[in-house]
């Protein structure tokens, strides 16, 4: 039951003001895609029986199986307004017709990084909270990745069933929950204050926030109840709206409104006296299988129902009435449309997250306009693997201009400077493509302020890029996304088959394309590295490999593989030194542990090799203690020369000494690469060279001789620092209720982590719990965590920070010692470690 | 005489005396040399007084090549090669090669290579280090009476002995070398296959299988330690069942993963080259045929590929001798087969092989498991024609996509030379960034630039101090420790 063709979609695409792109987010299982579903089921696609049975929008089958969402679909969907419903809408409009681009995207935070690009691609953002269970980790995450995107977003406030069928609490007691909810989410939407975006906080009497039951296909915001009783009371739709929600009260024995209540029975708030308990008699009347009350109680309510839907019984019946009367779709529709903004209205301010270069160029402009004529302005934000195997399509949001079939197109990658020929390229479109769900509909031209899919540029665009006219040359290009989280967890990969590894090679890159959060590396040992942002993104994405990328060739997968740092815990025990080949070169140094904070402000890129020494000195003087000095006697910063260890010069009158810094820092990136236990990146460890005995002749002290001192130098000095393993730790966040907590401790104790909060929910039996846990410990934690609660808990994890382990790998038979022989013979190293005397030398 | 039958004195003789040869450079390695007067002293009385002998010792590059070039210091016309060889046939000069001859105990050999061999159920195919060569005929006599006393099973024995090809190398072979390579067999390694079967040739040693057989379907059982040469039979027979006989341990090696071990970090080494901008062709071989050939082939490919190239001569590379040159991002480094192979963590540049260039530089080739050592075959598979996708390349060091962007350049480069000029020149006259100059080894596109980017250029001449500087006392003592650092010694 198709309700529209291309060609009419085509049509409402070109009005910028009628079209709304948005996409939903919520925490993982608050019911996203079952609510989406409804949505779709209302815009057509699918017939409304089976809306909220399935999930239109998991189109994968894993997905289906998981019951969660993996990948982030987008659809595009039809909707009409009432003339009635947009009497009061204040913004520009073209006729009734709405076109929805609709992104729904995953909650589980492996997969944030999908969300991040959903959220680039759309203007505003439907929230969905689980009325009892709350803002969760994830919710508080992608809001805040909204807000810092300026999407505007509405709050829905979901599963409102559970309230009715589940809990079947009273009227007072939801709204303290709901409005707990909201509140909630207030709180973290207000920390963003934008003179630009205005109030970005939901008020339930705007009509910013909904409630809703995805799974029965019902909603409403205060708008519907208001428009209800407005006539009623004679009073105007946006005051009886205010008195729906917040200190209203209302006495029906008196039929008197007041701002307290009297303490009289009858006198209950207006939510409550209009909303809440209207819904719930229909409910239980429908549930008690009452039809004799029932059918007057709808035709008062002025519902007509089917006769065959008349015969329904129990839940069905009710599913049936309430989708009759409070639809969810028109409700959610009619709210996103009415108070999201639409692309022209948004890209006003979104101009200046998204554009790179100046705010006042043609493309700044046509962006800022949503000029269908200007230049064009497309960003891709993700790849999509289409049906025929290893072709993907590059979907993304057009900002300004048109794109079209057979269009020759400025690919500007990632890394393209503006005036540089890096990372472009100048291809023809060979196919535009509108995205909607499981179908693909081509079309001629896709105008400014939509989504679109491109068929044709896979080449060229490995992961994001931006597009423009061929003959745009001074444009520059879309900012790139940032993502929140970092790929920890790591697998081996190899193919079953030997002969298989060129199919295992495209596949990987496939994979890399197909997924910003995927890292596709090679070990030192030859051994393909796949690394991921969680153990789940990483059974996913070896399973696209697989049966995706590979064609199904088999792979053989080794345990979860989890990467160290090395580091030191004391000042080298004393000054070691290391001679060159020739033996007429000396280096001594000595290593010692950063001071706290100081790698991290490096990871953060507060204090790098590209600073202004000045400053740099300053915050190293003001932060970290440094003196002043020393602070500008920073050699480099490694590994990759931006890493979290550095060299400092504390020589005092060596001669030649600036001639072979160089070769010292290129010891030193190596060194620091790969450090002396297990070849880890090391972490936290500043270098001293403290004396420098060279050749007074330059050729016996060039690179050859240095470069291969310097590193031995710098592992003896580690060696005697007494180097210590850091190891990485998430930080996991579990809602669960009470008798759920036992289990939780013992997983968690057992497993090494550990509890520092732990706090229950106002309102609710569940309580929040976060931890610390060792990345090392987590595989397979979520599976023993559900078993020992018996599905009551559900972990969130993401990378927190690097903790030291406290046993000694240089002795033998502890953990880290352990540990190092075991990273030593995966990397297919000896396995016991270079000793000390093969580093240091005596005089 | 046991030197008269280590050294082949006779066979070595003869070999003068038939060729007419009057200057005679006789190569030996350092762990031989001690009996070079011997030989040498044998070596002239067996030959007439107007034949001329010269040692030659200290080989520049592996020892086991012929030293071409010192023997065209004496003008030799001939080189006896003596001790451990790759067999690499020369570019000028005739070579006689006497093998070593060590001690292995034919009867244990061959009882090992009877108890192991029905157990895989594969046909076997022996092989054996040159030092072990001499024993073969013993080895092959006392299996085939072996077989023979035990009836029954071991007729499902299948037996095939690699041969020695031949002792003598002459430089008229490269030429017919060279003719094949102009007819370009299309599979590198394997022979034109003549009615028979499938011949190969490897580290001096031939076969042929029979036909509708492959190399996969055999056991290669090798005699001989744990060498160069085994090493090469490993790498390029990755897919066969390997077996080793060790004559000095006189037992089985079964465990070859270490061996599988080096393909994959070879692999890992070649990914690792496709990210060089920078790379040093070392030359290590002034003897093996085709060497120069080679060279051409590595710059040009090089070039092709938008990258730069250095050519280094020197002996035996070292990790010392490499770091001299930090702008090098890889090693290429032309050999005979058997010193190809380098790989230690010592090097701050990984050193790869020719066969591993054209797999790292030559976009749409791709590692399939077959691995080439010599040069004979490499030249041969030279890729025909190559598909130009345009598609970033990716990079599994980096884990993403990376730009080539130098391909891009030359492209345009062809199109618009003014343009080009004006760009270049435009390039050399930007005002740099003093603060970026950081040793950034990735970026920099040739050795000028990463010199550039380097903080110390040499004496700074416009250093504006004008004042002379204050004269100071130099450290006194030696290099291995000066006085004022045995002071402290002694302090502490």
């Amino acid at each position: 039951m198709v309700k529209f063709t291309a060609d009419e979609l085509r049509t409402i695409m070109d009005l910028k003001h009628n079209i709304r792109n948005m996409s939903v987010i919520a925490h993982v299982d608050h019911g996203k895609s079952t609510l989406t579903d409804s949505l779709v089921a209302a815009a057509g696609i699918i017939a409304q029986e089976v809306a909220g049975d399935v999930r239109m929008t998991d189109t994968r089958a894993d997905e289906a199986e998981r019951g969660i969402t993996i990948k982030s679909t987008g659809i595009s969907l039809y909707y009409q307004m009432s003339d009635e419903s947009l009497r009061s809408y204040k913004g520009e409009r073209h006729k009734n017709d709405y076109l929805i681009n609709l992104i729904d995207s995953p909650g589980h935070v492996d997969f944030s990084s999908e969300v991040t690009a959903a959220l680039r691609i759309t203007d505003g953002a439907l929230v969905v909270v689980d009325c009892v269970e709350g803002v969760c980790v994830q919710t508080e995450t992608v809001l805040r990745q909204a807000l810092g995107e300026r999407i505007r977003p509405v709050l829905t406030v979901n599963k409102m069933d559970r309230c009715f069928l589940e809990l079947q609490v009273d009227g007072e007691e939801a709204y303290q929950t709901f409005q707990r909810v909201i509140e909630n989410a207030n709180v973290i939407m207000a920390t963003y204050e934008d003179p630009l975006l205005g109030d970005v906080q939901v008020y339930p009497e705007k009509g910013t926030v909904a409630f809703s039951a995805g799974l029965h296909g019902w909603a409403f915001t205060l708008t519907n109840f208001a428009k209800m009783y407005a006539a009623k009371f004679g009073v105007d739709e946006s005051k009886m709206m205010e008195r729906l929600w917040g200190e209203n009260f209302f006495d029906p024995a008196t039929k008197k409104w007041t701002t307290k209540s009297t303490g009289s029975a009858t006198c209950k708030r207006g939510f409550v006296q209009f909303c809440y308990e209207p819904i719930k008699q229909i409910i239980n009347t429908c549930m008690n299988d009452q039809k004799d009350k029932l059918w007057p109680m709808l035709q008062k309510l002025g519902i007509t129902m089917k006769s065959e839907e008349k015969d329904l019984m129990g839940k069905a019946l009710m599913k049936r009435v309430m989708q009759t009367w409070l639809p969810a779709s028109s409700a959610l529709l009619e709210m996103m449309i009415f108070h999201l903004p639409s692309p022209a209205t948004a890209q006003k301010y979104r101009v200046e997250n998204l554009y790179e270069g100046p705010l006042d160029d043609q493309y700044a402009t046509a962006i800022r306009n949503c000029d269908p004529n200007g230049p064009l302005m497309l960003y891709v934000s993700k790849m999509i693997p289409a049906s025929d195997k290893g072709r993907f399509f590059a979907f993304g949001r057009v900002f300004a201009g048109k794109v079209s079939t057979g269009l020759k197109v400025r690919i500007m990658g990632p890394n393209y400077i503006p005036g540089e020929k890096k990372d472009l390229y100048t291809k023809s479109v060979q196919r535009t493509v509108i995205w909607m769900g499981k179908k693909q509909e081509t079309v001629e031209d896709v105008p400014c302020g939509n989504t679109v899919a491109l068929v044709g540029l896979d080449q060229f665009i490995t992961k994001n890029a931006t597009l423009t006219n061929e003959k745009e040359v001074d444009a520059h290009p879309i900012k790139a996304m940032k993502f929140s989280v970092s790929p920890v967890v790591r697998v081996a990969v190899q193919c079953k088959v030997a002969s298989d590894l060129p199919k295992l090679v495209e596949g990987l890159k496939r994979l890399a394309k197909s997924d910003p959060m995927v890292v596709c590396t090679i070990e030192e040992s030859g051994e393909h590295i796949v690394a991921g942002a969680g153990e789940l993104h990483l059974e996913i994405c070896l399973k696209d490999l697989q049966d995706d990328f590979m064609g199904g060739a088999e792979i053989v997968k080794s345990d979860p593989v989890v990467s160290f740092r090395e580091t030191v815990l004391e000042r080298s025990c004393r000054t070691v030194m290391s001679k060159s080949p020739n033996k007429h070169n000396r280096l001594y140094m000595e290593a010692r542990p950063m001071e706290e904070g100081l790698a991290e402000a490096i990871d953060d890129g507060r204090i790098g090799p590209r600073d202004d020494p000045k400053v740099r000195s300053k915050i190293l003087a003001e932060e970290f203690g440094w003196d002043k000095e020393l602070a500008k006697k920073i050699w480099c910063f490694g590994p990759e020369t931006t890493g979290p260890n550095m060299v400092v010069d504390m020589c005092k009158g060596v001669q030649y000494l600036n001639e072979i810094k160089d070769s010292v820092v290129a010891g030193f990136q190596w060194a620091s690469k790969e450090g002396a236990l297990a070849e880890e990146n090391m972490r936290g460890i500043c270098f001293e060279v403290c004396d420098v005995v060279l050749h007074a002749d330059a050729i016996h002290r060039g690179g050859g001789q240095v470069i291969p001192t310097a590193r031995r130098v710098i592992y003896a000095s580690q060696i005697t620092a007494k180097p210590r393993l850091l190891e990485p730790v998430y930080l996991v966040e579990i809602q669960a209720p009470e008798q759920a907590l036992g289990g939780i401790y013992s997983v968690l104790n057992q497993k090494r982590g550990h509890v520092f909060e732990e706090m229950q929910r106002p309102g609710t039996p569940l309580y929040n719990i976060k931890a610390y846990l060792p990345v090392i410990e987590s595989f397979g934690f979520s599976s023993t965590l559900r078993a020992a609660t018996s599905g009551q808990a559900f972990p969130q994890c993401v990378f927190d920070h690097w903790e030291m382990m406290a046993s000694d790998p240089l002795e033998p038979g502890t953990q880290a010692s352990t540990l190092v022989t075991d990273i030593r013979k995966r990397k297919g190293l000896k396995e016991a470690m270079t000793p000390l005397s093969e580093f240091e030398d005596r005089l | 005489m046991e030197l008269d039958r280590n050294y082949e004195i006779a066979r070595v003789a003869e070999f003068v005396r038939s060729g007419g040869f009057t200057r005679v450079a006789l190569q030996f390695p350092d762990e031989l040399l001690k009996d070079s007067m011997k030989v040498v002293k044998a070596l002239c009385q067996e030959l007439d007084s107007s034949v001329k002998l010269y040692v030659m010792a200290d080989t520049t590059y592996g020892s086991c090549c012929v030293d071409e070039v010192g023997a065209a210091h004496v003008g030799a016309e001939c080189v006896i090669h003596y001790g451990h060889t790759c067999l690499s046939s020369t570019s000028t000069i005739p070579a006689l090669f006497i093998f070593d001859k060590a001690l292995i105990s034919p009867s244990n050999c061959a009882r090992s290579l009877l108890d192991h061999g029905p157990k895989s159920g594969k046909p076997i195919l022996v092989l054996s280090g040159l030092e072990y060569a001499h024993a073969m005929p013993e080895i092959k006599k006392m299996v085939a009476s072996d077989v023979s006393s035990i009836s029954g099973s071991t007729s499902i024995l299948e037996l095939l002995y690699a041969d020695v090809c031949c002792s003598v190398v002459a430089p008229s072979e490269t030429c017919t070398f060279a003719n094949q390579i102009g007819a370009g067999s299309e599979v590198e390694r394997e022979c034109p296959a003549d009615e028979s079967g499938q011949s190969y040739n490897i580290g001096g040693l031939s076969w042929k299988i029979p036909q509708g057989q492959k190399m996969d379907d055999y056991l290669l059982f090798w005699i001989g330690s744990d060498s160069p040469a085994f090493a090469n039979v490993v790498l390029t027979f990755n897919n066969c069942e390997i077996v080793r006989y060790d004559a000095t341990e006189g037992g089985l090696v079964t465990d070859v993963s270490q061996s599988k071990k080096i393909l994959r970090r070879r692999y890992y080494l070649v990914e690792k080259a496709k990210d060089a901008n920078m790379i040093g062709i070392l030359v290590g071989t002034l003897g093996a045929a085709g060497y120069l050939h080679m060279i051409h082939q590595m710059r040009d490919l090089i070039t092709q590929a938008g990258k730069k190239s250095y050519t280094f001569v020197m002996g035996r590379p070292n990790p010392a001798k490499l770091a001299n040159f930090p702008e090098c991002d890889v090693f290429i480094n032309i050999s005979c087969a058997q010193t190809a192979l380098l790989d230690s963590k010592e090097f701050l540049a990984p050193v790869i092989t020719p066969f591993e260039a054209i797999l790292a530089f030559d976009r749409g080739s791709q590692w399939t498991g077959a691995y080439v050592m010599e040069f004979r075959d490499l030249i041969a598979s030279t890729p025909v024609e190559r598909e130009q996708s345009k598609e970033a390349r990716f990079s599994f060091i980096q884990g993403g996509y990376v730009e080539d962007l130098d391909q891009q350049d030359d492209d345009e480069v062809e199109k618009d030379e003014i343009l080009s000029l004006v760009n270049v020149t435009e390039k050399a006259l930007q005002v740099r960034d003093e603060e970026s100059r950081s040793v950034m080894k990735n970026t920099a596109k040739s050795g000028a630039e990463f010199f550039a980017s380097r903080s110390y250029h040499g004496l700074d001449i416009n250093n504006t101090d004008s004042l002379p500087g204050k004269f100071l006392a130099g450290r006194s003592g030696k290099a291995s420790g000066y006085k004022d650092e045995k002071a402290e010694i002694s302090q502490s």
